[in-house]
């Protein structure tokens, strides 16, 4: 029995909504109020695994349509492999960069991390082949931050985060 | 009645009120085409500027940020992909990839020209009907808005192109978000598990920013390596020629169309909480509904950007309505309209027209004048934001991701909604890669809470569930959401019949 995506993401959501449905229906229940607090959590519930289970069963008779993969993986090893369509590890890498920003923020202050993470997130996307691009994406950086910075914490009266290591 | 509008358009054209309408339309625009600045951030804004004016110029101010910001989203929609304001999400759809197909300019004036003329029509209702609508609304009790609220995600779900399942299911995990904290009657926390961060539960704009921007951000970052220098395709989009009459011809060619997102528009404005957003994308859904290319929908298809930028329009105009014949703010931007009006010892309601005439047409030619100075500022400003696009995305993705992050903060300026950005960012990327549709979620984010306090309150009021099938609009609404579903289904059947037909015509 396999499972394709739909059905895992199923899967993830049936899941979550068994493992909520205890709890709302669990939740205290005040006397001056007719319905309780858990009411309508557990009518969103009962609907997201009624929806996740029909979404696995959709997939399963999906997956049971297909063919069989084929045998050849292993029959044919000087078959090249097909390029990768989908750079996931710029992708992971993008994330980690500005969950590093998001953590950095508070901690170096909103102009010097918001500086460091456009430069440093430029840097990972497009990797510098000169002086010159790296020249540009500092500039980029500083003027991005210094923008925003102007934007937001002098007109728009939005308290940016100070750092608390370096108190600016 | 029109002898009166038009001597209130010659008093508006003073410079004392023309102005600040001016003012405020020029910052409405900006603030709509930033992302992450909501046209409710906007008008709070400039609500300290208007403090020292005439009631009727800070009015127009705000009233020319609630139009230049319905407008300003779009800009955001079709060059970055990420709407500028909530009110265009559905802009987005089909902008973005126009644009990316080489054709910004015609997406965004197809979007600015639908803006003026569904905001025009909606003048037109705000003018003539406001009184008559308002009593239909009035009708509305908790049973009527539940049913509202089905009838919208119902029609919502029916967007998706894969499966009815996915929709109703990505609703489900949209109205999951909001149920999380504390419950609305009780204060009872709900799925916090102790932990203080969750505690007041998920503030709706940073889940907004994160699922949209980085689901959009990360996908385009996905294709990076591969993808061709897109700099110079932009570059070559920025010269793309245009007509204005094309445009325009696009948009009168299909009367329905823009007369029923209008209407769309106006309906959802008039019902308080509902907003731009749910109006944008049922507009949408509808325009989808009705087409005769429905398969062309989110390809860079001009029908849904006329949908849903001719229904936010008309949207403020519905909102509008809504403050002045019942002093009821049908939205956010509305409320703080409302307050402003208080501070100067306006009392909005019922006997606001009949007795402060010269404020309440002043209003109805504010809001038509905003039209023309949107265009206008449109037209300024178009080349300078159209330069957009020809930025790489190695340069914009950083940009845009600290706007976002800015977005999330000036909320309440603390970290917590940012860090909210940063784990829906994560699900709204994990969303879109196993084909589940960010719509409905939107929408269930949306009406959740609303969905909630209206099912208590019509069981508070009486404890009988028939009433929502009973009651004559309420049952109503709820047939229409059942037929909506059924028409999904059987859209879906259809479309399936005509792939397995083409597979088998050799």
């Amino acid at each position: 029995m396999r499972l394709g995506r739909d059905g895992i993401a199923g899967l993830v959501c049936l899941a979550v909504s068994l493992a909520l449905l205890p709890h709302a229906f669990g939740l205290p229940r005040l006397p001056i109020v007719p319905i309780g607090p858990g009411f309508y959590p557990a009518i969103v519930l009962t609907f997201m695994a009624l929806t996740s289970a029909v979404l696995v069963l959709q997939d399963l008779l999906a997956q049971r349509r297909l063919p069989p993969p084929p045998e050849a993986a292993t029959a044919e090893p000087n078959q090249p492999a097909p390029a990768p369509t989908r750079a996931y590890g710029l992708v992971a890498a993008s994330f980690l960069t500005i969950a590093v920003y998001i953590v950095l923020l508070p901690l170096l202050g909103f102009r010097i991390s918001t500086v460091l993470f456009v430069f440093v997130f430029q840097i990972v996307l497009e990797r510098p082949g000169s002086a010159l691009t790296l020249l540009r994406q500092a500039v980029v950086g500083l003027g991005a931050a210094a923008v925003t910075y102007l934007v937001f914490n002098e007109y728009l009266a939005v308290l940016l985060p100070r750092g608390s290591w370096t108190g600016w | 009645m029109f002898d009166l509008l038009t001597s209130a358009i010659i008093n508006v054209l003073q410079w004392k009120y023309l102005l600040p309408l001016f003012m405020g339309t020029l910052v409405g625009v900006v603030g709509g085409s930033l992302p992450g600045v909501t046209i409710t951030m906007t008008v709070i804004v400039i609500l300290p500027f208007t403090y020292g004016l005439d009631p009727l110029a800070g009015l127009a101010a705000m009233t020319g940020v609630y139009v230049g910001g319905s407008t300003g989203g779009l800009i955001t929609c079709c060059l970055l992909g990420i709407p500028g304001s909530p009110s265009s999400i559905a802009t987005t759809f089909d902008g973005f990839p126009m644009a990316r197909n080489g054709q910004p300019g015609r997406a965004i004036w197809l979007g600015v020209w639908a803006s003026v003329w569904g905001g025009l029509l909606g003048a037109l209702c705000l003018v003539l009907v406001t009184g008559p609508l308002a009593a239909i609304a009035l009708e509305f009790g908790p049973w009527e808005y539940f049913s509202l609220f089905v009838l919208a995600m119902a029609m919502v779900a029916g967007l998706t192109e894969a499966s009815l399942v996915k929709g109703l299911l990505s609703t489900a995990i949209g109205l999951l978000i909001t149920v999380i904290g504390t419950d609305p009657i009780a204060s009872v926390p709900r799925f916090t598990f102790g932990s203080e961060f969750i505690g007041g539960g998920f503030p709706f704009l940073p889940v907004l920013i994160g699922i949209f921007a980085f689901a959009q951000i990360m996908t385009d970052i996905e294709k990076l390596p591969q993808a061709p220098e897109t700099g110079s395709v932009r570059a070559q989009a920025r010269f793309e020629k245009f007509s204005h009459l094309k445009v325009n011809w696009e948009i009168f060619r299909q009367p329905f169309l823009l007369l029923w997102a209008t209407v769309v528009g106006l309906i959802i404005g008039i019902l308080p909480a509902i907003g731009g957003s749910a109006s944008s994308v049922m507009a949408y859904d509808q325009a989808k509904k009705f087409s005769k290319t429905p398969e062309r929908f989110g390809k860079g298809h001009h029908e849904g950007i006329i949908a849903s930028e001719a229904s936010n329009n008309a949207n403020v105009s519905g909102s509008l309505m809504t403050i002045m014949a019942f002093g009821i703010p049908g939205d956010a931007v509305t409320a703080v309209m409302l307050g402003a009006m208080t501070i100067h010892g306006i009392q909005s309601g019922p006997l606001f027209i009949s007795q402060q005439p010269q404020l309440s047409y002043g209003i109805y030619a504010a809001y038509i004048l905003a039209h023309p100075l949107m265009l206008a500022i449109c037209w300024v400003f178009m080349p300078i934001m159209i330069r957009v696009t020809s930025v790489r995305l190695a340069v914009l993705a950083p940009i845009v991701m600290v706007l976002c992050v800015l977005g999330a903060y000036a909320l309440n300026n603390t970290m917590q909604s940012v860090y909210v950005l940063l784990i829906f960012g994560v699900v709204g990327y994990a969303m879109v890669k196993v084909g589940m549709p960010l719509a409905p979620l939107i929408l269930g984010l949306i009406l959740g809470d609303q969905i909630e306090l209206n099912l208590i309150r019509a069981i508070m009021t009486d404890s009988d569930p028939w009433l929502f099938f009973t009651r004559p609009i309420s049952g109503g609404l709820l047939l229409a959401a059942g037929l909506s579903v059924v028409l999904a289904i059987w859209q879906h059947l259809r479309h399936q019949k005509r792939a397995l037909e083409e597979d088998t015509d050799f």
